[in-house]
């Protein structure tokens, strides 16, 4: 498989392709509980999500590193980071996530991609009326 | 074994593409103005500009003058192949039209292109119903579950009154009676010639939204060569800068995130952003702005600007079929330095073409 593709015409021009080669995702989560009370603060979601990660792929999963990028408190919307490799494994554990201190919850995933950036433009989100 | 497939597969994840140019302003073949022009549907443009703290007043005129879009509801998809609004409309200039709130993984998804292509982005019973010739989606050509329908309604077969046109209009009108809410505006020129569509219809105009941040003490990778193994951590930090990530997070347990090294310290920065439906032109206006203020600006200076395609469009650039598997982006990164090279990062998703 060819990754890169270059050519050179110019001293300045130069055009590179790069294929997967994003090191991270990140997702725009948001944690749903039906105690409207709940908030947890971002090292509690943090913990949270670790023990989602646990519980379904074992210590290897609680292993995986991924960041809390920003964390809402008032809407518990978080972007959380996370090396490509281990999306599958933290995207499984979010959706199995169903309670919270014995409170029923889910974790709506409403935005995925290779690029933060992305993630701030989401066409989705417009609203007009 | 199957145990090892299935731990492979566990760690994949979708194509993504990543194109990084450099190139010059003076270069006579800088490739620029097609690359902006080709993505027709944009949604948000955000600039940042550092050792800024307000914008300066050539630059607010021009994010205060982007043309405005409408909003119209309930439109019969056959009245965009109205005799009238063709030749008023569509022959005079650009037409951007493209169906608003629906979702090109699940709904039917429609758009005008400013060259006159009319595409219908849709399931299998809709297509079926339509009647009319389509090709199967390239992002599920196997099972064949979603069609797409690309007319150039300013070729000789798609003539008012003719054959092909009156076949398109009766599939639209009677059998599949297809009817959304549409963005619509049209390039130069404005309403005007899209009135009698829109009085017809309930609509409203819209002026794209703009918004001004200044950003202070803001940590700043130092972007000088800007190698393209260096792409994902300049887009990830400007990334990080639109979402209002801070980099010094307080806990290490709960972020890692760092600014990229080597990097300096912004005393202040400017961030603006235009959201709505915008179009190529006006966007092109807002580069050759930047262009102007950075001349000005001292030496080593730079601005960077992105572009996002909307996500549900049928198409990304030019007529590249684009869909949504995961996220569906469709977007650039312009970074412009005072020297007049600049470079430019374009990005897609799993359902897309190698951006030109």
């Amino acid at each position: 498989m060819r990754n890169t593709d270059e050519k050179e015409e110019t001293s300045v021009y130069r055009r590179v392709v790069l294929k997967n080669s994003s090191p991270y995702h990140y997702m725009r989560v948001c944690l749903v509980v039906d105690d409207q009370r709940i908030r947890p603060s971002v090292v509690e979601l943090k913990n949270f999500i670790i023990t989602g990660l646990r519980t379904l792929h074992g210590q290897a999963g609680a292993a995986i590193n991924f960041d809390v990028l920003k964390y809402e408190e008032d809407s518990l919307t978080a972007i959380l980071r996370i090396y490509s490799r281990g999306l599958v494994k933290l995207w499984s554990s979010l959706t199995l996530i169903s309670s919270y201190e014995n409170h029923n919850c889910a974790f709506r995933v409403n935005q995925v991609s290779p690029y933060l950036l992305a993630l701030t433009g989401n066409s989705r989100d417009l609203q007009l009326d | 074994d199957a145990t090892q497939h299935r731990s492979e597969e566990l760690t994949q994840t979708p194509r993504h593409l990543l194109v990084c140019e450099r190139s010059s302003f003076q270069d006579e073949k800088n490739r620029l103005s097609t690359q902006v022009e080709m993505l027709h549907f944009n949604y948000k443009v955000s600039v940042l500009l550092p050792e800024c703290s307000s914008a300066p007043s050539q630059l607010d005129s021009v994010l205060n003058s982007f043309t405005s879009f409408y909003l119209i509801k309930n439109l019969p998809v056959h009245e965009l192949l109205d005799q009238h609004f063709l030749q008023t409309a569509v022959f005079q200039g650009c037409v951007y039209a493209l169906s608003y709130r629906t979702r090109i993984d699940e709904d039917n998804c429609v758009a005008l292109m400013p060259n006159g292509r009319l595409l219908l982005s849709l399931d299998k019973d809709s297509f079926e119903l339509l009647g009319f010739e389509g090709k199967p989606s390239r992002f599920n050509h196997r099972v064949k579950s979603r069609f797409v329908v690309s007319v150039d309604l300013t070729s000789s077969c798609m003539a008012p009154g003719g054959s092909g046109y009156l076949r398109l209009v009766s599939g639209l009108k009677s059998r599949l009676n297809l009817q959304m809410d549409f963005l619509l505006l049209h390039h130069p020129g404005g309403g005007a010639s899209l009135q009698s569509l829109l009085s017809r219809y309930a609509s409203s105009e819209h002026r794209p939204t703009i918004s001004q941040c200044r950003l202070s003490d803001l940590s700043c990778p130092v972007l000088e060569s800007c190698d393209p193994s260096d792409a994902h951590s300049l887009l990830e930090w400007l990334g990080a800068v639109d979402a209002d990530i801070s980099w010094d997070s307080s806990c290490d347990f709960v972020s890692t995130l760092v600014c990229p090294e080597p990097k300096m310290t912004l005393s202040s920065a400017l961030r603006v952003s235009v959201c709505g439906f915008l179009t190529p032109q006006d966007i092109q206006r807002l580069i050759s702005e930047l262009r102007c203020y950075l001349e000005q600006s001292r030496l080593g200076s730079w601005v960077s600007l992105t572009v996002h395609g909307f996500v549900d469009s049928p198409v990304s650039w030019g007529a590249n079929e684009h869909g949504v598997l995961k996220g569906g982006e469709n977007l650039y990164t312009l970074l412009m330095h005072h020297d007049g090279t600049y470079h430019l990062h374009l990005a897609t998703g799993a359902y897309d073409s190698c951006p030109p």
